[in-house]
């Protein structure tokens, strides 16, 4: 499903972010992608998301080189890709409903395919009855709830996860993970990036570090590992 | 697809409520400028206008000698008839002009009873399609055999064409300066909005949608204002327009030719709404180029 073949990925010439990094991750997998701050996981996931490509290697995702990917391309492939922020990143005024329904607003769904898909993915999520509500009077957790309810609405193939946790107290946190591990067995590629340990070693999945570029380890079933 | 224009509509009169000072700056900017524009296009257009009928009137009068015979008055008239561009030619011989002279004297008329015979030469009045001509056929037609001299009114018709071209000049330059002025308020408000919303945008782009969708209720905001600007200085120039008409034949001033407000004030304001939905459009354009890199 993702393939990245030797991808560098240089910022200027003190700082190379991504290091001949070669990454193969199957469909329907859950992956933590760990390491230090600085140490290329954000660009690893914006490399998925296209928004950054990088100028040396190919990054394969469901048969397509995105590093080719044209710019009126792009709008089209980022709608297979899920993407879930550790700010959540809603829009304050608008409530819950059309913070869902504006994803698929976004890519012409007819009114009433924008109905049923947000109400769906809205009691998978658990806020039925909360479609009214607007995002600021809801707690951390239903925020994120209602981003990955919005991540969902389009059907993706991936979910990205850029530490989707990162503020919300550990009981929510537990929780937003057990959402995630019920959409993984749904079908749906996850990769989560993430700096919470407990949950990583709770989860017993797939973890890739990276450290200064490099990935250092990559481990079937593992635990959070540091080596720094 | 409805359901996607709705969206974009709402979103459109949501952002230019939440920015509504500078919405409001923007469609009094297009506005009074509009407004200059409509009152520039009235004054070109009835001085234009004037100058045309003024030039359509203007003759040229050609006296002949005192001593031609019918034939040789009848010759001059069908030489003066090859000249091009002639729209109409009309003989006056010395009696006529003679009763014209007395009529245009009115209590006056007695003073000619001193003079003996009738010293008024005999005349062709000539019309021609441009003013542009009547220096060159003036000057072919006093070579004419009979011909004793030519007038014609060519000082006061190169003054008002002057002036005219004046107006028109100064008109396009003042119009293009309030339109960059225009271009300049709407982009800036379009940019406060795209600077508003740029968390929405980035989301929009994160979730697939395409530069167009993103472009479009931006687009819509611009040409709102644009309209509603232009509509409230076409409202305006259209009864200004009408009152001073009115103003002025009460003022008695009926003999001087002004345009009707029918179809003249129809094309102005088409041209109004259309020049602001333009430059609405053109403006959110600028600044959505600039500020959105999409």
């Amino acid at each position: 499903m993702i393939t990245f073949n030797n991808v560098t990925v240089q910022y200027d010439a003190s700082h190379t972010a991504l290091r001949g990094v070669n990454i193969h991750i199957d469909k329907g997998e859950f992956v933590f992608i760990v390491g230090a701050s600085g140490a290329g996981k954000s660009t690893f996931v914006k490399i998925l998301t296209h928004e950054l490509v990088p100028k040396e290697g190919s990054v394969i995702v469901n048969g397509q080189d995105i590093t080719r990917l044209s710019n009126s391309k792009v709008p089209y492939y980022r709608r297979k890709l899920g993407i879930v922020f550790q700010d959540f990143r809603l829009l304050e005024d608008k409530t819950v409903y059309e913070n869902v329904a504006f994803v698929l607003r976004v890519t012409g769904a007819k009114s009433r395919e924008i109905r049923e898909r947000t109400s769906h993915v809205l009691n998978l999520v658990g806020l039925r009855g909360k479609e009214n509500e607007m995002p600021s009077k809801l707690s951390g957790g239903e925020q994120q709830r209602v981003a990955i309810a919005r991540a969902l609405a389009n059907q993706p193939l991936l979910l990205i996860a850029d530490e989707p946790t990162g503020n919300l107290d550990p009981n929510t946190s537990q929780e937003i993970m057990d959402l995630f591990s019920a959409i993984n067995h749904m079908g749906t590629t996850i990769i989560m990036v993430t700096h919470n340990q407990d949950l990583v070693n709770a989860m017993h999945k797939r973890v890739i570090l990276i450290d200064e570029g490099h990935i250092v380890s990559d481990v079937e079933k593992g635990g959070y590992i540091s080596h720094v | 697809m409805f359901s996607t224009t709705r969206y974009f509509w709402r979103e459109t009169f949501r952002s230019l409520f939440r920015n509504s000072f500078m919405s409001l700056a923007s469609i009094l900017t297009v506005t009074l400028s509009m407004f200059i524009l409509g009152m520039f296009v009235c004054v070109v257009t009835n001085i234009d206008h004037m100058a045309t009928y003024l030039e359509s009137q203007v003759e040229m009068t050609v006296y002949l000698d005192d001593n031609l015979s019918t034939s040789q008055v009848m010759n001059v008239g069908s030489q003066i008839k090859k000249m091009p561009g002639l729209t109409k030619i009309t003989f006056t011989n010395k009696d006529q002009a003679m009763v014209k002279f007395r009529e245009e004297l009115g209590d006056q008329a007695s003073i000619l009873n001193a003079v003996s015979g009738n010293p008024l030469p005999a005349s062709y009045a000539l019309s021609f399609d441009s003013p542009e001509q009547l220096k060159a056929s003036a000057q072919s037609v006093a070579k004419i055999q009979g011909v004793e001299s030519v007038q014609y009114g060519q000082d006061i018709i190169e003054q008002l064409y002057k002036a005219a071209q004046f107006v028109r000049i100064a008109g396009v330059i003042i119009i293009v300066f309030l339109a960059g002025a225009e271009l300049f308020i709407i982009s800036n408000t379009i940019r406060l909005t795209v600077f508003a919303r740029r968390k929405e945008i980035q989301i929009m782009k994160y979730v697939g949608a395409t530069n167009g969708f993103i472009r479009w209720p931006f687009i819509n905001e611009g040409l709102v204002i644009g309209l509603v600007g232009s509509g409230i200085a076409s409202g305006l120039v259209y009864y200004g327009y009408q009152l001073a008409l009115k103003q002025i034949t009460e003022a008695g001033l009926v003999f001087i030719p002004f345009m009707k407000t029918y179809p003249f004030m129809m094309y102005t304001v088409l041209a109004l709404l259309g020049s602001g939905a333009f430059i609405g459009i053109l403006g959110s354009a600028i600044s959505l180029r600039k500020y959105m890199k999409v």
